[in-house]
């Protein structure tokens, strides 16, 4: 009956064997949550968003599992809308100003720039730390000058360089988000490598040129049809033909690239004594899988995304695998500070994305 | 008896256990070992949610989750379970697939608009007089240079335009206009919020020897500052943008697609009919100057050669423009109710 709460060394064998991420969650409950979420949203004017947020979330952490034991998402509704209200406060005064004074917009836009890095750090924190897996929380412990650094005096010397400090800033910035997380009171290590994101940077970069070469090509050869039919016609048809496979192909690009990096990062990740991981996505199937997903979305004007999005996640969570270590037992939570979504909301809003996966 | 994973409180240590209801009382059991007795409303219930069982959550952070991932608690309260039941409702969700779309478009077409033009007549004088200047010191570091043209074709033009205001009775304290060079803009005029209307000098060039069509084109964009066109496009704009940041939230990238093409086609939709406001604006003037529609038909008519021979200048003013024919068509029929 009692398995784990007898000394970790009789478990030994049963946990150094890899055990494999589950997602559990359908297309079919999830297009139910998602398109009630989207109307009570429209019907409330907004208000519901924080609801729906929540809901989606704990959707999706409570059907992840490892080791037979699921994810929890902990914020609740009110935490979001607080942070949400304050934010979109944030941008009617942005929105209101750069529209009517556009000299002021521009100014306020570099004060924001500056705002970023604080902005990423509460939401990484408010993220984790309403992550649960087994009673403990994670958190998130970097600190602002780090942020900055990172975030955007890196970035922009970048640009001075044409870019091709790009692909270490990255790696600069994917080593400062995953070495700052903690389970409980024990921390991630990563060690990460410049010249993996230099290899999938030019991949996708030569792979990119060569698309857009044939597609070129393609089109100059379409283009030659295109010029005997009635003209109106035709463009708009070379349009609707431009936009679906845009999207395709910088999805497919987009897969490869992440998955890449997604796997060098879990492979090199590990929490002491806790958890190994293990991650093995094929980039060419994830790129397939991503960019299918866009034209399923862009074909059924969004209906498809509830399947898609289920589908992703699948697959993600079917590429990898965590080694549970002995000392999973004996995680302690620290004490955890107070609560504020405002910082991950004002990101969201502002459109400073920011992806764990 | 049911069976699942018992949680210690702020700690990673699970126990296989089970779950014994009697009365309102809830035991947790490992073996025989009691781990936790307390009353059922000590406790609180996560929320229903589709393939996931609900949890047990004790005063102190403990949790019990039942294995049987379809598992509810007899004493769990049916609000929770409403959102659920509606999720997973095929009639409410083949509502909701109409309903969406429609709450939309109402939102973005017609809410968004109303508050807009709502916002536009509360606007402070002082705040449409900096929108302008402001936008024009932008403008003209950007796409504008100083007029080349000679001193008398810059004061034909002026004088077409100080002739223009008195007829009008507008004052020409508010109302000034600039010639500029441009080769973003190629031959176009525009107008901004306080009062400021700029005529490139490719404009005032082909324009030289139609002083009507010119006086017309002028009119227009008087039409524009009179009806405080591009305060209700900013307007428009920073309602939209605020309703839409507060939609997508949740909605990711689809709902982002969707709502800015939304956007974008309600903006087009609005600056069109922003172009036919000023057309009738520069038709009732122009009747009153003693001209009347079929001048300003002409005058449009001069542009349309002009669109033949100088196609490529001419492509930009049309192209946020309605359709020329049609301006001709409305402005020969057009009969200004004085």
């Amino acid at each position: 009956m009692d398995s784990t709460s007898t000394p970790a060394a009789a478990e030994a064998a049963s946990h150094s064997t890899p055990s494999q991420l589950q997602f559990t969650g359908n297309g079919k409950e999830y297009f139910g949550i998602w398109i009630v979420n989207m109307l009570l949203t429209l019907v409330t004017l907004g208000i519901y968003s924080a609801w729906a947020t929540v809901r989606t979330k704990q959707y999706f952490y409570g059907h992840t599992l490892l080791d037979g034991h699921r994810f929890d998402y902990l914020a609740t509704p009110i935490q979001i809308l607080k942070g949400r209200l304050l934010a979109v406060g944030l941008f009617v005064i942005y929105s209101v100003v750069s529209s009517y004074f556009p000299l002021v917009g521009a100014i306020m836009a570099f004060a924001l720039v500056l705002l970023v890095p604080w902005m990423i750090n509460q939401g990484l924190k408010f993220s984790m730390r309403m992550t649960r897996y087994r009673n403990i929380r994670f958190a998130f412990k970097g600190n602002l000058g780090e942020a900055m650094v990172n975030f955007v005096v890196l970035p922009f010397v970048s640009i001075f360089t044409l870019y091709l400090l790009m692909p270490w800033v990255l790696k600069r910035i994917d080593a400062y988000i995953h070495s700052n997380i903690r389970y409980g009171d024990k921390p991630v290590q990563v060690q990460l490598e410049g010249k993996e994101y230099y290899a999938a940077a030019l991949l996708v970069m030569l792979l990119g040129i060569l698309v857009m070469m044939l597609l070129g090509l393609a089109f100059k050869l379409a283009g030659g049809i295109n010029m005997n039919p009635d003209e109106l016609g035709s463009v708009n048809f070379g349009m609707f033909l431009i936009v679906p496979l845009y999207l395709f192909v910088i999805s497919a690009l987009q897969g490869i690239y992440q998955a890449l990096i997604r796997n060098h990062i879990l492979n090199n990740a590990q929490i002491e004594d806790v958890a190994e991981f293990k991650s093995t996505l094929a980039p060419q199937r994830y790129a397939l899988i991503l960019a299918t997903n866009a034209m399923a979305i862009v074909l059924t004007a969004g209906l498809a995304f509830p399947w898609a999005k289920v589908r992703k996640v699948k697959a993600l969570a079917q590429a990898t695998q965590v080694v549970v270590l002995p000392g999973a037992d004996q995680v302690l939570d620290t004490a955890q500070q107070a609560d504020s979504s405002f910082a991950e909301e004002a990101a969201n809003v502002f459109d400073v994305d920011i992806s764990l996966t | 008896m049911i069976r699942g994973y018992f949680y210690q409180p702020s700690s990673s240590r699970v126990q296989e256990a089970v779950a014994r209801l009697s009365g309102n009382r809830v035991a947790i059991y490992t073996g025989d070992e009691c781990l936790r007795e307390t009353m059922q409303d000590t406790l609180s219930v996560s929320a229903h949610l589709p393939g996931q069982a609900s949890e047990l959550t004790f005063t102190d952070g403990a949790r019990f989750v039942p294995l049987d991932v379809t598992h509810r608690w007899s004493f769990q309260s049916g609000k929770s379970s409403l959102l659920a039941s509606l999720e997973s409702n095929l009639v409410l969700i083949v509502c909701a697939l109409v309903a969406t779309p429609v709450l939309l478009y109402a939102l973005l077409f017609k809410l968004v608009p109303e508050i807009a033009v709502t916002a536009v007549e509360a606007m402070p004088d002082a705040v449409v007089e900096q929108m302008g200047q402001q936008s024009m010191v932008l403008i003209e570091r950007a796409a504008l240079s100083p007029s080349e043209l000679s001193a008398e074709q810059q004061q034909a033009v002026r004088d077409l335009w100080q002739d223009t205001l008195a007829q009008l009775d507008l004052s020409a304290d508010k109302y000034r206009i600039d010639v500029y060079r441009s080769d973003h803009f190629g031959a176009n005029a525009f107008a901004l919020p306080h009062g400021q209307v700029v005529v490139t000098d490719e404009l005032a060039l082909l324009l030289a020897e139609h002083p009507n069509a010119l006086r017309a084109i002028l009119l227009h964009e008087i039409g524009h500052v009179e009806r405080m066109h591009s305060v209700r496009l900013a307007s428009q704009a920073a309602v939209a943008s605020i309703a839409i940041a507060m939609l997508i939230g949740d909605m990711d990238i689809v709902a982002e697609v969707v709502l800015g093409s939304g956007s974008a086609l309600m903006d087009l939709q609005f600056s069109q009919n922003m172009e036919w406001e000023a057309d009738n604006y520069a038709l009732v003037q122009l009747a009153r100057l003693g001209y009347s529609g079929e001048d300003f038909a002409q005058a449009l008519e001069s542009l349309v050669s002009l669109d033949e021979d100088e196609e490529h200048s001419w492509l930009k003013y049309l192209s946020t423009h309605p359709s020329l024919q049609e301006r001709i068509e409305h402005a020969r029929t057009h009969t200004p109710a004085l």
